[in-house]
C-alpha cells in the first residue's frame, strides 16, 4: 500500500520520466509534484486541459456515462500522460506524467501508471 | 490595542513552530504540528469523519468505536489497518477536508482565538500545509469561484433547479447531477454538501457553475412568491468580460436637462 508521496516517486521511476504532478481536478490545485518547475501553473493548466477533454469527448461520443482511462498528448519532445483516479467522495485526482519521447516506452508507461494508481486507492 | 487579525495569529504560530490546536471563534479548529497545519475543521463543512462515513465504508457507530479504541493521534492508522480506506485515500481525505474547512474558516478577519498546547486530532497527522501556502490556496479558490460565476447571491440560498432549461440539451458533471437531484428548493449549498457527503467548496463551485449555465434559478427569482409579476426578462448573467458597450443608464429627462443647462451656460 502506498501514499501520495510514494505514488509520485514511483511515477518518476518509470523510464524516461521528466516530471510528475498530482492535481485535484475540482479545484485545480497542485497536491504534490516532482520535477515540475511551477506546480501551481502546471496544475491549473492540466486541470483545464482535462476538463476540456471531458467536455469535448462527451459531446463527440454517443456513450452516456463514459469514463476516461487516460489522456495522452504527444509533443515534439515529450509525452504527457494524464490518469484520473476516482476518490471516495471527491475528485478525480489526476496523476500527470511527462515523459521524454526519445527515452520512454508509451505502452509500458501507461501500464505502470495504471498499476501505481490502483495501488494508491486500494486498501 | 486592536486584536490581531486571524492571519497574524496563524503566521505567528507557524513561526513559533507550535504544536497544538487553535480554536477559531466557535466555528472551528486549526491543528498545528511543529508549525505546520495538519488539519482544519469547521462547523460549516463536512469533516473527514463525515466524508468517510458518507462513502458507506464505515458506519457512524463504527467510527465512534474506532475513535475510542485508538490512542491519541492513532485513529487514522487504525482505520487504514482495518481496511476501511487506503493510506492514499486517507491522505487525500485529510487534505480535502482541511482545504475545505480552511476556505470557510480562515477568511481574513479578526476573531477570538484560543491556543491549546500539545493538543492533536484523533486521526493523527497525515498531510501538512505550510500556513502561507494554505492561505494562498484559499485565495486561489476564491478567485476560481468568481471566475465560475461572479456573484455570491446563490451561496447561502436554497438551490432551485429550473423546471425547463433554456437550451435543448445540457452537459453535467457527476456532482452537478447529484446536486440537481438532491436540490429541493429548501436546502442551501452547505446543506446539500452535508447530505451528499461532498466538500462544501466543491458543492458551492458546482452551484455557481450551474448558475452560469442557466440551470438553477438566480437573480432573486427563487425567493419570490409564485404569483408575483414576472420580471420582463431574466436578469442577464453577469459574465466576466461580456465585452459589450458600456452600460448607459441615461434617462431622456436627464439629457434634456443637461442640454438646457449647456445652452444656458453658452448664453452667458
Amino acid at each position: 500500500m502506498i501514499g501520495i508521496e510514494d505514488c509520485l516517486s514511483e511515477a518518476m521511476s518509470i523510464p524516461g520520466a521528466l516530471g510528475a504532478i498530482l492535481v485535484d481536478h475540482t479545484s485545480g490545485m497542485a497536491v504534490a509534484g516532482k520535477g515540475v518547475p511551477d506546480p501551481g501553473r502546471a496544475a491549473a493548466g492540466l486541470s483545464e486541459a482535462y476538463r476540456a477533454t471531458l467536455d469535448g469527448i462527451a459531446m463527440a461520443s454517443q456513450e452516456t456515462g463514459f469514463r476516461i482511462e487516460d489522456v495522452i498528448v504527444t509533443t515534439g519532445t515529450s509525452y504527457h500522460l494524464v490518469r484520473p483516479m476516482e476518490m471516495m467522495f471527491d475528485g478525480p485526482l489526476l496523476l500527470c506524467l511527462r515523459l521524454d519521447v526519445e527515452r520512454s516506452n508509451l505502452a509500458l508507461a501507461r501500464r505502470r501508471l495504471r498499476t501505481i494508481t490502483d495501488e494508491l486507492v486500494a486498501s | 490595542m486592536a486584536a490581531p487579525t486571524l492571519d497574524t495569529v496563524l503566521t505567528g504560530l507557524a513561526q513559533d513552530e507550535a504544536t497544538g490546536s487553535l480554536r477559531v471563534g466557535k466555528e472551528g479548529t486549526v491543528y498545528y504540528a511543529r508549525g505546520r497545519v495538519a488539519y482544519v475543521e469547521c462547523a460549516a463543512t463536512p469533516g473527514v469523519e463525515e466524508l468517510i462515513g458518507a462513502s458507506g465504508r464505515i458506519s457512524a457507530n463504527g467510527m465512534r468505536r474506532a475513535r475510542q479504541e485508538a490512542g491519541p493521534g492513532g485513529g487514522g492508522a487504525l482505520l487504514v489497518d482495518r481496511g476501511v480506506l487506503s493510506r492514499g485515500e486517507l491522505e487525500f481525505c485529510v487534505l480535502s477536508a482541511t482545504l475545505d474547512a480552511a476556505f470557510f474558516l480562515l477568511a481574513p478577519r479578526t476573531i477570538r482565538t484560543r491556543f491549546k498546547e500539545g493538543d492533536a486530532h484523533w486521526l493523527g497527522v497525515h498531510w501538512f500545509f505550510d500556513v502561507a501556502g494554505l492561505l494562498r490556496e484559499c485565495a486561489r479558490r476564491r478567485a476560481r469561484l468568481e471566475r465560475a460565476w461572479p456573484s455570491a447571491e446563490l451561496d447561502a440560498r436554497p438551490v432551485t433547479p429550473l423546471r425547463r432549461i433554456p437550451g435543448t440539451h445540457a452537459l453535467l458533471t457527476r456532482l452537478q447531477w447529484e446536486l440537481l437531484l438532491a436540490a429541493d428548493s429548501t436546502a442551501t449549498p452547505a446543506d446539500l454538501a452535508r447530505r451528499l457527503g461532498r466538500p462544501a467548496y466543491s458543492t458551492l463551485l458546482a452551484v455557481r457553475e450551474l448558475a452560469a449555465a442557466g440551470l438553477v434559478a438566480a437573480g432573486g427569482m427563487a425567493a419570490l412568491p409564485k404569483r408575483a409579476p414576472k420580471p420582463a426578462a431574466p436578469p442577464a448573467p453577469q459574465r466576466a468580460g461580456s465585452g459589450g458597450l458600456p452600460q448607459v443608464n441615461g434617462d431622456a429627462a436627464d439629457v434634456n436637462l443637461l442640454l438646457r443647462l449647456r445652452d444656458a451656460l453658452e448664453a452667458l
